[in-house]
Formats: structure tokens, C-alpha cells, sequence
């Protein structure tokens, strides 16, 4: 017979058995992986993608993401710029879409998980009108979608190189999809169990 | 919490959206179980879960392969003809010197999707067949590392705003391909929600349990 509290019950992230938290070294009883097996460096993981995102972020804003080349004239675009672009020629639900897959969601992503990093460290937020983990789950579940406009920038480029008119892809679609990927390493590093010790 | 030994903790459940602890009950079979707090699945129940993922998984490959093997979209661009399949979508992009966002998506719509169902199938012709213990597992453990990965969903999404930008430059064809990726996105989504990795090893569990137990008898 053991007798364990509930807020002893951790969630092994690779097979999502019920294990019970023995504070340093967890091994899922079920599938044997490790449960976020550093406790020292909790968030300095997560902290390091994240940074790393952040600055991928920057010139993936600045550099042009779509580059078209018609009959000799050259004519570059940033995310913003196509964005403008798409809305200006009144495509606005396609604008929209890109602009919350390219701009909100990476931005919100970022804010949300420095949010969480640091109210895991500090006490801040300690009301318990945020649901952290449903917050940490919306980051997650919404996140890839931001993979949307290079994605569409690859698309655009295979389906358009003619003698007159090209399509490239521009040096922020590179910085963008490391961007993306660095998030989403982030937000997998994340160790949930330092939102219920923290709660 | 009071329990008898560790193997009682697979009867609980924490939910993945809030955290909150459940113990699991028998339900009907086709009926699923909620969260008692945010109401999002906890699990479902599906006594015929071993027929149904094989099924789906070797449907899913056969529209994964279609889907890579025809063109996706013709657009007739001044009086030229051009289509792109799921394949020379990446490579294109490793031709213009764009190696890394290249390697990233052809993990992501290509290796990824084929893989995850591939590793489905697999998974469910061995416990099918009562075999591969240590393989499953090991399976299982693959399979829950890549599903994050998977953004076939996303790719089709991308088809569409592509096209919408094309709109007044060119015309447009769909090709069967991406019909055949349309049915397969649909299938992995069914897939992804009603399959949940935990229910593949309570499966696990039980079809190896009672292996043991006839062996022993």
C-alpha cells in the first residue's frame, strides 16, 4: 500500500503514463524514458531556444521572404510587406491567415512561454485564475502553424520559375523556419512538472 | 490518494489540457470519457481499437503515396504549363541553395507523415499478431518523439493561400494528388484524435498480458 497526494502524480511526456514523482531522477515506469531528468538546469533549456528563436525572428522580419523577379524587374517582399500586399489587393481572409500564422502566434508564443519561464522561477502570478498548463497547451497545439508562410514561399517558388517570371525564396524564409523550429524545441523542453511545484 | 502497488497508476488519468486527476471507469464501447473540469477527451473506448488503427493506417499510407506519386496543382502561366508534386516542392528549395528550410520541410511533410504511419501499421500488425514485445515499445517511444512533427495539415493550408496569391496570374488545375493529400489529412486528424498514443498502450498491456497468461496456463 502506498499513499501518495495528488499533486505527487507527474505525467511521463512520451507515453502519458501516470508516474509518481520521486523528485530527482524519474524514469517512466512504462516506457523508461527519463521525466525531465535535469533538476538543476529546470528552464535553462527551454531559456536557450527560446533565446535563440528570438533572435532568428529578428532578421526573419527584416530580409525579404519572397523575391519575384518579372520580366527583369526585381521586386522583393518582407512578411509584413506581403501581408499589406494581400490585404491592400483585398484577399483579406488569406492576409489574415498569415498574419496570425507569421506575426501573432510567433510573438504571442514568445511572450507566453517567458511568461511561463518566469512565473516557474519567481513568484509571479501566483492567482490561480491562469490555468497555466491549458496555457501551455494552447502554445503547443497552436504553434506549428506558424510554418504556414514558408511553407507557402516553397510552394510559390517550385511552382513558378519561367524564362520571365520567378519566384525565389528570400534569405527569411531560412531565418523564419529556424525561428519556428527553435520554438518549438522551447516549448518541448519546457518541464510541466515546475508549473505544479510553482502553483 | 490511497493505492495498492504501482500498477494502480495506470488506472488514473491526468488530463492533458488541465492537469486534473481522474480515475479511470469502464464506458460503453464507442464512447469517450471527459475531463470533469475543462471537459476536453480523456480517453475513449474501442473494442475494436487493433482493426480500426490498422485499417486507417494502411488507408492513410496508400492516399500518403498517392498523394507524392501525382501532381498537386497545374498552373498555366503565359501559355506554360507547370505542377509541383509533394517531393519537388523541397527539392526545389535544396536546388536554390536553401539546404536547411529544404531539410526541415521534407521532414516535416514528408518523412514525418510517411513515417508516423508506416510506424502505425507496423504497430498494429505486431500486436495483432501477438509478437514484438521490446519492438512495440520501442515503436511507441518513436512514434510520440515525431507526432509533434507531423504538419501535412499545415501543408495543405499552405496549398490554399498559394493559390489564392496565384489568383489573377495563372490558371489553376487542382491535381488528383491533392485530393488524395485532402483525404489523407483527413484521415490523420481522425487519426490523432481518436487514437491517442496511451490507448495504443493499454492495448499494449492487455494483448501481451494475456499472451502471458495463456502461456502460463
Amino acid at each position: 500500500m502506498i499513499e501518495i497526494p495528488e499533486d505527487k502524480l507527474i505525467r511521463c511526456p512520451i507515453c502519458e503514463a501516470v508516474n509518481i514523482d520521486k523528485g530527482k531522477k524519474n524514469v517512466c515506469r512504462r516506457c523508461g524514458s527519463f521525466i525531465y531528468k535535469h533538476s538543476v538546469f529546470s528552464t535553462e533549456k527551454s531559456w536557450a531556444y527560446l533565446i535563440t528563436a528570438m533572435i532568428a525572428y529578428i532578421p526573419a522580419n527584416l530580409y525579404p521572404m519572397l523575391i519575384t523577379k518579372q520580366f527583369g524587374t526585381v521586386e522583393s517582399s518582407t512578411i509584413l510587406g506581403g501581408i499589406v500586399m494581400l490585404w491592400e489587393q483585398g484577399s483579406y481572409p488569406v492576409a489574415l491567415i498569415i498574419f496570425f500564422a507569421s506575426i501573432l502566434i510567433p510573438v504571442l508564443k514568445f511572450l507566453v512561454l517567458i511568461y511561463l519561464l518566469i512565473s516557474v522561477k519567481y513568484p509571479l502570478g501566483k492567482d490561480k485564475r491562469v490555468n497555466k498548463h491549458k496555457l501551455y497547451f494552447m502554445t503547443e497545439a497552436v504553434g506549428p502553424w506558424s510554418m504556414i508562410d514558408v511553407f507557402v514561399v516553397a510552394i510559390l517558388a517550385a511552382l513558378i520559375h519561367l524564362a520571365n517570371i520567378e519566384i525565389i525564396a528570400g534569405t527569411a524564409a531560412t531565418a523564419f523556419a529556424i525561428s519556428v523550429f527553435f520554438t518549438l524545441l522551447a516549448a518541448h523542453a519546457f518541464d510541466e512538472r515546475l508549473i505544479k511545484e510553482n502553483k | 490518494m490511497k493505492l495498492e502497488n504501482e500498477d494502480e497508476l495506470d488506472s488514473l488519468i491526468l488530463c492533458k489540457h488541465c492537469h486534473t486527476v481522474h480515475k479511470e471507469v469502464p464506458i460503453k464501447d464507442g464512447t469517450k470519457a471527459c475531463c470533469s473540469k475543462c471537459g476536453a477527451v480523456l480517453y475513449r473506448y474501442d473494442s475494436k481499437l487493433l482493426d480500426h488503427g490498422l485499417a486507417l493506417s494502411m488507408t492513410g499510407l496508400i492516399f500518403f503515396i498517392l498523394a507524392n506519386l501525382f501532381p498537386l496543382v497545374k498552373i498555366e502561366i503565359l501559355g506554360h504549363e507547370q505542377f509541383i508534386t509533394i517531393p519537388r516542392t523541397f527539392i526545389s528549395l535544396f536546388d536554390s541553395g536553401f539546404y536547411l528550410v529544404g531539410l526541415i520541410c521534407s521532414f516535416l511533410i514528408f518523412i514525418f507523415p510517411l513515417m508516423i504511419f508506416s510506424i502505425n501499421m507496423l504497430i498494429f500488425m505486431l500486436l495483432k499478431r501477438k509478437r514484438g514485445r521490446k519492438l512495440s515499445k520501442e515503436l511507441l517511444i518513436l512514434l510520440s518523439h515525431i507526432t509533434p512533427w507531423n504538419m501535412s495539415d499545415i501543408f495543405l493550408i499552405s496549398i490554399l493561400v498559394a493559390l489564392v496569391k496565384l489568383i489573377g496570374y495563372a490558371q489553376i488545375h487542382m491535381g488528383m494528388a491533392f485530393w488524395a493529400l485532402v483525404v489523407f489529412v483527413l484521415i490523420d486528424l481522425y487519426v490523432t484524435k481518436s487514437i491517442h498514443v496511451s490507448e495504443i498502450w493499454m492495448l499494449r498491456k492487455r494483448v501481451f498480458l494475456d499472451d502471458r497468461n495463456v502461456e502460463e496456463s
